[in-house]
This record gives structure tokens, sequence and C-alpha cells, in this order.
């Protein structure tokens, strides 16, 4: 994917090693990252975020349907990733599919926590209109539209500034439906519920390069990586999830160590973050 | 169902010869040669062009030409329902080909040979009410065809010279430009058109329904004045790009 000489790979290894990137940034420095709001006027929410070169597009959708019989009163989200070929010539035909598929595992991994749906950093509860019956289905679409490594990562912050966006029209619900009748319901399409995205975590991927990590890699230093380590991290600085990507294995201790550097990365990510989705949810209602 | 009022304002408020608001931008993905977003109304598109470049598959290269290609693909959440898995449809393979032939004939393909150029197309919003995703697609074909020309211009890849498309439609007896996406539904001759401007040469033409000889001539004249407006705010954006470029280079 990115051709780089001897010379380049030495370069880019050597200056990881001495705390000095390419692009003058230290190893644990992210780029700086810029975020729009309602991007998608068809969705219910969207958002589009840049970090460098890298854009990413994510929406969400909200549709009524049925609880499953085992969790009747959860609703249900589904993330979904595509890579547009517009990013690289690769992405081409059905070439995008598995990176989109490797993207998706992740991001449901990193956001909607384990099977029975506890310790999903999106409230799987508040979605449910009527338990057992009816509840809101979220349909979250990422879209890569230009790449320069960090995927995840700009992929969770925009699904983040998306559900941040999202308004859920609220439900009236017919009274009187009793037993196993589907209750009539009525959508209300001038009153939103805003969702609350407080406890929705932010994805801090480190990649290792040589012997050490860095945070935010461009695509030519991922090109150079043994293993990257995923971490998703809410406000209260809990894991929410991990999944580690990568060829290479990695000493435990070195795992905690990583674990405990996303932490800290990952408050100020969080706060850049929410002072960027504040600022362009502003911009929008002003517009 | 009245799609232009006695007082001759189309269901969206304009007239029958108003086009859209169009908008166009240059350099919308850093790591493409080429690059470009096009909006028309709702309809937004983005073009990404790689290229010329050597020719991947080997058996494909041609010795007295360059090898152009063109993929379109619609995001899941372009059109008003969500889409499931849209990918290498046939509708979506016809566009490729409207969009390749139409490009195709004006890069001087010539002067590249045994080389490649690739032309992606991503559709990020679509005109369009519910769950018709199939009427949205074509709805969409000039906003690509559009941002396709400015993404090639910005690779720097010569070109005879700079397509433009706009579509035209005829209802209630009244010629309209620019079709909005209820109607395009609504069943009357919806007429798209690529030209080159400067060369005055049709290079697409298409039209469903029928429609009498002399009405056509009209709504093919109305779609040429069309895409002639698009022609005269695509060169604009080339200009201020251009303009852009030399101040940054501070000459």
């Amino acid at each position: 994917m990115v051709g780089l000489s001897i010379g380049e790979k030495h370069f880019i290894q050597g200056g990881i090693a001495q705390d000095i990137r390419s692009d003058g940034r230290k190893r644990l420095t992210p780029r700086p990252i810029n975020v729009k709001t309602g991007v998608i006027s068809q969705a219910n929410g969207s958002a589009r975020v840049r970090m460098g070169a890298t854009d990413v597009i994510a929406s969400v959708k909200a549709e009524l349907g049925r609880p499953t019989a085992l969790q009747p009163d959860k609703g249900k989200v589904f993330i979904n990733v595509d890579c547009s070929p517009t990013a690289a010539p690769m992405f081409e035909g059905r070439g995008g599919e598995e990176l989109s598929a490797e993207l998706s595992v992740a991001l449901r991994h990193c956001l909607l926590g384990g099977k029975s749906g506890s310790g999903a950093g999106i409230e799987l509860s508040s979605l449910v209109v009527v338990e057992g019956k009816i509840c809101w289905d979220l349909y979250i679409d990422g879209l890569v539209v230009s790449s320069d490594g960090n995927l995840l990562d700009a992929l969770g912050a925009a699904i983040k500034a998306a559900l941040s966006n999202t308004g859920i029209p609220r439900v009236n619900v017919a009274a009187g439906a009793s037993g196993d009748e589907q209750p009539e319901v009525d959508v209300s399409d001038e009153e939103f519920l805003q969702f609350d995205t407080s406890k929705v975590p932010v994805i801090v991927t480190l990649t290792k390069v040589g012997k050490h990590y860095i945070v935010d890699a461009t695509s030519e230093e991922e090109s150079q990586m043994s293993s990257a380590v995923s971490i998703s991290v809410n406000r209260q600085g809990h894991i929410c999830g991990l999944t580690k990507r990568g060829g290479a294995g990695l000493d435990p201790s070195i795992i905690l160590d990583m674990v405990s550097v996303a932490k800290t990365v990952s408050e100020q990510l969080i706060n850049t973050l929410d002072s960027q989705i504040a600022a362009a949810e502003a911009g929008e209602d002003e517009s | 169902m009245e799609y232009v009022s006695p007082e001759g304002l189309r269901l969206d408020g304009r007239r029958p010869m108003e086009m859209r608001q169009i908008r166009g931008e240059i350099g919308v993905v850093d790591k493409a040669d080429g690059s470009a977003v096009f909006e028309m109304g709702n309809t937004k598109v983005i073009a990404a062009v790689y290229g010329p470049r050597e020719v991947p598959n080997r058996s494909q290269q041609m010795n007295d030409r360059a090898l152009v290609r063109c993929e379109y693909t619609m995001a899941n959440f372009s059109t008003g329902d969500r889409m499931r898995k849209p990918k290498g449809d046939r509708r979506s393979t016809e566009i490729s080909l409207v969009i390749r032939q139409t490009m195709e004939a004006c890069i001087m393909t010539h002067l590249m040979p045994r080389t490649q150029i690739d032309i992606f197309v991503q559709v990020l919003q679509a005109d369009g009410g519910k769950s018709r995703c199939l009427i949205a697609a074509i709805g969409t074909r000039s906003a690509c065809i559009n941002a396709a020309t400015l993404a090639l211009s910005d690779a720097g890849i010569p070109m005879r010279d700079l397509v433009t498309s706009c579509s035209a439609g005829y209802l209630n007896s009244t010629p309209l430009l620019d079709l909005n996406y209820v109607e395009d539904s609504a069943g009357g001759a919806d007429v798209t058109l690529g030209i080159m401007p400067k060369l005055d040469k049709v290079t697409l033409l298409q039209m469903d329904a029928k429609l009498p000889l002399d009405i056509f001539e009209n709504v093919m004249q109305l779609a040429i004045e069309g895409c002639k407006a698009v022609a005269t705010y695509i060169r604009q954006v080339l200009l201020e790009n251009t303009k852009q470029l030399e101040y940054r280079r501070g000459t």
C-alpha cells in the first residue's frame, strides 16, 4: 500500500526511537482533529472527522424495530463501515471489504460491549419504546473517504460526534394494546430526544514501531508497525473494549503499560473532542 | 399532480429554467492525485482521480492510449431509507460505464500510452425521498460527471474540454431544467445531456419516456443551456483554485 525505500523506513523508525516523528510530533501527540456535524441531512445524526489527511464520515439512522426475545428491554445497534475507493485504489470493487470488516468488528468490540449488551458504551436500554415490542434500531454507518492511518480512532470519534448530533423522534404509543398485539405508534416529526453521549467511549490506538509505541500513526508509520492495540476508554477512565491487531506478539507487561498510557491520552482526546463537537453544534445552529 | 403552479413555480420554488444550487470544491481527498466535491441541490458527490499510473493488471495495458476506469459507489446512508449492500449491482455498473465513456471522450488518452487513470465516484447524498434508491441513483449522474471533470482537472490530466452535464425534462407541458427527485420520479421524459461546451459537442445523451420531436428539440436546447451554465461555474472554481495556488507559491 505504502511504497517506502529502506532509507525512508530507517528515517521513520529512527525518528520514533528519538521521540520526534517525521511530521514533528512527539510519540504521544495526536494530530489536530476537526469535527463537522450534520453533514448528511437525510440521517438522524452525522459527523465528519478529519485528522490530518484521514477523513471519515459517520451517520446514524434510527428505525423502529422489535427487540430480540433474549433482551426485551434493550434496543439494537448495528455498526457497519465501508471503505470508499476514493481513499485508495486498492479499495476498488471488493478490495476494501477485508479492511471494512476488520474495522466494523473492532468498533463493535470497542463500543457495543458483550453479547448480553452489558457494559456497552451506547446506553441500549434508552432505545426501548415498549418493552418486548418496540425499540429503536440504530444503524451506524461509517465511510472512509480519505485514509492516512489511524482509521479506527477517527471512526470512533466520528461515531461519538454523530451520536451527539442525533435526534431520535419522540414516539407516542397508543394505549390499549394488550397481550401479543403490536401497539400502534405515532412518530413525531417535530419533537426529538437528544442522545446521551457522555458515556460513549473514545478509541485510542497505540501502534508499536520498534521498541516504542505511538498514538495517531500516519499510514507511513502504520506500514512499519509490528502490532497495534486499540483501547476504548470512557470519560470515567474505564476500559470499554480492547482489540489487538498486527502480526507480532506483545509482552503482557507492555500491554498493561499501553493501557495506562491510553488512559492518559484518552483524557486529552475526550476533552478536545467534546469542545470540537460543542463548537460544531453551535456553528450548525447559527447557519 | 401539478408540477408547475399557475404562477410558473415548481414544487421546490424554482422557475422552470432555473437550476438547483450548485457548489464545487477542489482537493477534498488529500491522498488522491485529484479530487473534488460537487453538489447539485441535495445531491452530494465526491470524485477522486488516481493516475496516470502504471497499469497493475498487465493484460489490460494498451500500447497506444491510456486505460480509463471508473467506479461508482453509493454510501449506505446516501438515500432516505438505508441501503443494504449496494456494491456492484447492475445500476451502479451502468452508471460507472456512462461516466467512464463520457470522460474517456474528453481525456486525451493518446498522450499517455501504457498508463491507467482511475476515477472513483462516491455518492454521499442522493436527492430522493424514501426508499426509491434506484431513481435516486439515476438522478446523481449529472453531479457525478461534473465532479469527475473537476477532479480530472485537479489531477492535471490533459483534456480536450471540460465535460459538463445537466438534465432537463418535460412535465405539465413545460420544459424543466435540472429535475429534482420528485420531478424525476413523475414519469415524464428526462433527458440527461453531457456536452463539451467549447467544442460544442455532445458526449452523453440519454432519455427515457417519449417526446414529440419538436418538443425534444426544446428540451435538449434547455439542457444545453444548463450544461453551459455549469461549465461557466466549473471554470470559475478552477480559476479561483489556480489563483489560490499562485498566491500560495508567492508569485
